[in-house]
C-alpha cells in the first residue's frame, strides 16, 4: 500500500499578528514555523498504518515550500517513521490559495499513484480547510473530512467523521483522502536518533515544470488583511457579595447588552 | 447584477438555520446591487421559508440520491446547477456538510472558494470577509473567477423579518443518471439528550481549568442547561481528559461566534480567544483579576467562580 501524506508548515498557535490598520500583506517575517498540527494526526496514522501492514507499505511526505520547510519534513515526518519526501520548491506559490496548492499536489499525487492519501482537516494559518476535498475532486476519488476514527480493509475504508452533534460514518473504495482531526490517535515525538537517522531518507525536490505543469493562477485576492474590531473596555461588575455581583451581572446581560 | 444562490443544507429534511441567515443577507445584497437571490435545495425540505425570507426562486432536485447527504454526488448536482444557471455567488453554511462540500464542488467547477466567510459587501463587486489564524485578523477576499464558492460562518448574518413572498420552485436536473459514488454515508450517530451545537448556539457557555476538577464540570452543564446554551471548553481540561475533543473551544478546536460567549475559570490563552472572539457579547468569570480574557470581555467579575456560578444561574432561572 502507498499512502501519500500532504503536510503543511504553519506558524505555531501562540502567534501573535502585528496590524493595527488594514493592511495589503502581512508581516510573516518572525513567525515560528511547525508542522500544522491537523497534519500531525494524519502523519501518525500514516506510519500506524504502516506498522500494522509491514513491509509492504511506505509513507511519503509531500509539501510546497521553500527551504524553511526541510526542517519540518525532517523533524515532523521522516524522523517519526514516513520513508521519504517530496517539496515542491516553487517561489510564486509563496501566498498561494489552497485551490492551486490543491492542483500543485494532485499531480504530485497523479504522477506516483497512492491508495490512501492522508491530510490534516484544515491548516491553521488560513483555516480553509479546502484543500482535502480539492484533492479528492482532482483525483476523482472518495473523500472523509474531520475524520477521528479510520479502518481500512482491502480496498476499501471506513472513517468516523465529525458532523454537528454527532458524528457520520462513510464507508467506501480506495484510493480515498482522508482529513484528520483531533482524537484520530495521538502523534508521538520524534527520538533524537531518528531525527539523525531522518537526513539519510531519501527526499525529492521538483518544481512545478518537473512535473509538466504552469503555475496554477489564483482565482482570489487578498485585497487588505484587517484586524480584529477593538472591543470596548470590560465592564467589571464590583460587589464583595457574589450572589450580589451575579445578580447585578444578570440586570446587565438582560438590560445593557440584551443578550438573555 | 450578480445573482446569488444559497444553498438550503437538509438532513432528513431539517434545514440549518444558516440557510435562512445566508437568503436573509444575500437578499439585504441584491436590493443593493439587483440582481436575484435563488435557494437551491436537495432533495426534501420545506422550502417555504426561503421565499419568505427573500429568495426570489426556489431550486430543487429531487430524487434518492438526496435521501443522504454524498459529496460526490451532492457535488455533481450543485455543479450542474451552477454550469445551468451561473450564479455570481454560491453561499453555503460552513458546517459540516457545507465544509465537505464547499471546496470538493469548487475544484469541479474551476471556481473560486472562500471558506467561513462572516461578512458580504458589495462595492462594484463583492468583497468576501474571512477570519484566518482562527480570527486574530481577517481578510478581505476578492474573487476572479465566474462563479464563486463562498462558505458562510452560522450566526455570521441575522435574519431578515421573513415575510417575504412565496417563491416559486422549479426543478432542475442534478445530472445524476448512471452515477455510484465511490463512497457513502453508511450510518450517523446523534449524540443522545437535549444538547445544542457548539457551532450553531446562540449562547455558550465554557469552563477551564478553574473548574479544578473534572467533576466540577457538572457546574457548566448546569448552567448552560438552564440558559439553553451549548457546554464548551478550554483545551486545557480538553487535555486533561476531563470533556471531550467536541466541546473544545480555539483555534485547535471549534470557532464560535454566539451572541453571547460565558468564560468560566477561564484564563483566556490565545488559541482559546482566537476561537471565540468573534461572539457579540462576552462575559467572564475568574478570580484572576489578571487573566487576558478580561481583555476580550464586555464584562467580568472577579471572583472564585464556585461562589458565583451558583447565584449566576438562579438569577438567570428566576428571569421571565
Amino acid at each position: 500500500m502507498k499512502i501519500a501524506v500532504c503536510v503543511k508548515q504553519v506558524p505555531d498557535s501562540e502567534t501573535r499578528i502585528n496590524l493595527s490598520s488594514p493592511a495589503p500583506e502581512l508581516d510573516r517575517s518572525g513567525f515560528t514555523r511547525v508542522l500544522n498540527p491537523y497534519d500531525a494526526f494524519a502523519v501518525e496514522e500514516a506510519v500506524r498504518i504502516k506498522e500494522r501492514l509491514g513491509d509492504g507499505c511506505e509513507v511519503t511526505a509531500i509539501t510546497i515550500g521553500g527551504d524553511q520547510v526541510l526542517e519540518t519534513l525532517k523533524k515532523d515526518c521522516l524522523a517519526v517513521g514516513c520513508d521519504k519526501a517530496i517539496r515542491v520548491n516553487e517561489p510564486a506559490l509563496a501566498a498561494a490559495e489552497p485551490m492551486q496548492i490543491a492542483k500543485v499536489l494532485a499531480a504530485v499525487l497523479k504522477r506516483d499513484g497512492y491508495d490512501l492519501i492522508l491530510t490534516g482537516k484544515q491548516a491553521i494559518d488560513d483555516d480553509s480547510a479546502q484543500v482535502g476535498p480539492m484533492l479528492a475532486e482532482y483525483l476523482d476519488c472518495a473523500q472523509a473530512c474531520v475524520v477521528t476514527a479510520l479502518e481500512l480493509g482491502d480496498g476499501t475504508f471506513t472513517a468516523t467523521r465529525e458532523i454537528e452533534g454527532g458524528a457520520e460514518v462513510v464507508a467506501g473504495s480506495l484510493p480515498a483522502v482522508i482529513t484528520c482531526q483531533k482524537g484520530l490517535n495521538e502523534p508521538r515525538l520524534p527520538s533524537l536518533p531518528n531525527i539523525m537517522k531522518a537526513g539519510m531518507k531519501p527526499q525529492e525536490t521538483l518544481t512545478c515544470a518537473d512535473l509538466g505543469l504552469e503555475v496554477p493562477a489564483a482565482l482570489s485576492t487578498v485585497a487588505a488583511y484587517v484586524p480584529p474590531a477593538p472591543r470596548d473596555a470590560c465592564t467589571l461588575v464590583q460587589n464583595d457579595d457574589p450572589a450580589a455581583a451575579a445578580k447585578e451581572l444578570v440586570r446587565l446581560l438582560r438590560e445593557e447588552a440584551k443578550v438573555i | 447584477m450578480p445573482n446569488i444562490a444559497v444553498f438550503i443544507e437538509q438532513r432528513d429534511g431539517a434545514v440549518k438555520k444558516v440557510a435562512w441567515q445566508m437568503i436573509s443577507k444575500a437578499r439585504a445584497l441584491c436590493d443593493a446591487a439587483g440582481g436575484e437571490v435563488w435557494a437551491v435545495l436537495l432533495g426534501e425540505a420545506d422550502a417555504a421559508p426561503a421565499g419568505a425570507h427573500g429568495a426570489h426562486k426556489v431550486f430543487q432536485a429531487k430524487g434518492d440520491a438526496f435521501a443522504a447527504y454524498n459529496s460526490e454526488g451532492w457535488s455533481r448536482a450543485l455543479a450542474a446547477f451552477c454550469t445551468a444557471n451561473s450564479p455570481d455567488l454560491l453561499l453555503l453554511g460552513a458546517t459540516a456538510m457545507g465544509k465537505d462540500l464547499a471546496p470538493r464542488l469548487a475544484a469541479r467547477l474551476d471556481a473560486a472558494c472562500v471558506s467561513d466567510s462572516v461578512d458580504l459587501s458589495w462595492d462594484g463587486g463583492f468583497v468576501i470577509r474571512r477570519p484566518m489564524f482562527a480570527g486574530k485578523c481577517y481578510a478581505d477576499v476578492k474573487v476572479a473567477s465566474a462563479t464563486a464558492v463562498v462558505g458562510v460562518r452560522p450566526n455570521a448574518f441575522a435574519l431578515n423579518a421573513g415575510d417575504g413572498a412565496a417563491a416559486a420552485v422549479e426543478a432542475f436536473d442534478p445530472g445524476l443518471d448512471g452515477f455510484t459514488p465511490k463512497a457513502s454515508v453508511v450510518e450517523t450517530k446523534q449524540a443522545g439528550g437535549k444538547t445544542v451545537e457548539l457551532t450553531e448556539a446562540e449562547i455558550v457557555v465554557s469552563g477551564g481549568r478553574g473548574l479544578k476538577e473534572a467533576d466540577n464540570y457538572q457546574l457548566i452543564r448546569d448552567l448552560a442547561q438552564t440558559m439553553g446554551a451549548a457546554a464548551g471548553a478550554s483545551r486545557a481540561i480538553v487535555d486533561a481528559g476531563w470533556v471531550p475533543h467536541s466541546h473544545q473551544v480555539g483555534q485547535t478546536g471549534k470557532t464560535v461566534s454566539p451572541n453571547l460567549y460565558v468564560a468560566i475559570g477561564i484564563s483566556g490563552a490565545i488559541q482559546h480567544l482566537a476561537g471565540m472572539s468573534s461572539s457579540k457579547c462576552i462575559v467572564a468569570i475568574n478570580k484572576d483579576p489578571n487573566a487576558p480574557i478580561f481583555k476580550a470581555a464586555d464584562y467580568g467579575i472577579v471572583a472564585d467562580l464556585f461562589d458565583v456560578v451558583g447565584p449566576f444561574r438562579e438569577a438567570l432561572a428566576a428571569l421571565d
